[in-house]
């Protein structure tokens, strides 16, 4: 690229010292990325915009399905759940009956839980779970005095502190 | 984010020709390419004006991607994004200033000094009018023949020869009478 007719050349000395001078100097980051938001502004690089976009759609209909799903299955979860169900005020006799069931199996559940937890000293868990459920059908005696059950389960914790203490088998 | 290194192995042309898809890693392979020569160019062309030469870069840039579906590749791209990079620093430049210090024309050039360094140089160069700068970067350090600055700069190639010769004279008193430390 260099003209041979060149005024007043440069000499040996002069050529290296040009020769010397630094020939790159690094882009500032902030620029280069300045630039490359100009470039997508102005819709040079569409193909990356797409691509985040292709990600950006599953991801946020995944979310949405995830959040949906819970929100029903708390629902659906809470609705079913016992303590919402003993709140009710529309259930029949046989619902009742069914209730105390469930009450009764979440009970036995929880007691054999609280006995395996303390299975080194199992003893004390049937202590305990008898102490509980005695105390639920006191609760019950003295809550509802004139219902046929309270009367039913008076006779039946009177017989029980007369006789001595059998194993109760639950279901 | 740096460009990816698989697009080292690409020529210039498969790069612009992804840029023109939209690859934007392509364009980073691009830009990390041919920056860093071209913003020495534009850093020297600009002298004094040194600080704004990003925003010359990035004029340089964009004005070279908006045009790039022209480029028909005869000439090199770097060379091309050169000429763009010159003539957007050339158009900051006040359109008087076209000649060098006073009286420098009609003295004899004294020998260069042994201690002279590139800082020097460096310093002498951006003492010169934008015009003799512009000239002799062009021509001393970037290689460019006297045409190929006239249709960069916008003269004719005499005009080139004459602005070159008061240029090296300039940076010769430059370098040799202690001006460049006042």
């Amino acid at each position: 690229m260099t003209d041979s007719s060149d005024p007043q050349d440069l000499d040996a000395r002069e050529r290296a010292l040009f020769a010397g001078l630094a020939r790159e100097s690094a882009p500032d980051a902030a620029s280069t990325e300045a630039l490359v938001t100009a470039l997508r502004r102005e819709g040079f690089l569409r193909a990356g915009a797409r691509r985040r976009t292709r990600w950006l759609l599953p991801l946020a209909a995944a979310l949405a399905l995830f959040a949906a799903g819970a929100l029903v299955g708390n629902r659906f979860a809470t609705r079913h759940s016992l303590e919402r169900a003993l709140a009710r005020t529309d259930l029949t006799v046989a619902d009742r009956v069914f209730l105390l069931q469930r009450a009764g199996s979440a009970y036995v559940t929880a007691a054999h839980g609280y006995a395996d937890a303390t299975a080194h000293a199992d003893s004390a868990a049937v202590e305990v779970a008898n102490q509980v459920l005695l105390g639920a059908a006191h609760a019950v005696v003295k809550s509802k005095l004139n219902s046929t059950l309270s009367s039913n389960l008076m006779n039946v914790l009177q017989a029980a502190d007369a006789k001595p203490r059998n194993p109760i088998l639950w279901y | 984010m740096p460009s990816n290194g698989r697009f080292r192995e690409l020529s210039d042309a498969e790069l612009i020709r992804r840029f023109l898809g939209g690859d934007e890693a392509a364009f980073r392979a691009l830009h990390d390419r041919h920056t860093p020569r071209l913003r020495m160019l534009l850093l020297r062309l600009l002298g004094s004006r040194r600080d704004e030469v990003d925003d010359v870069l990035q004029e340089t840039w964009l004005a070279g991607c908006r045009g790039l579906h022209a480029f028909n590749g005869s000439a090199r791209f770097s060379s091309w994004l050169t000429t763009i990079g010159i003539r957007a620093s050339y158009a900051r430049f006040p359109a008087t200033n076209g000649t060098g210090p006073e009286g420098l024309d009609d003295i004899a050039a004294p020998p260069l000094p042994a201690a002279a360094t590139v800082i020097d140089l460096e310093r002498a160069l951006e003492r010169l009018s934008d015009r003799q700068r512009a000239v002799v970067v062009l021509h001393d350090v970037e290689g460019f023949t006297h045409e190929e600055i006239a249709g960069k700069l916008a003269m004719n190639p005499g005009t080139s020869k004459v602005t070159l010769f008061r240029a090296r004279q300039a940076l010769r008193r430059l370098l040799t009478d202690g001006a460049l430390h006042d």
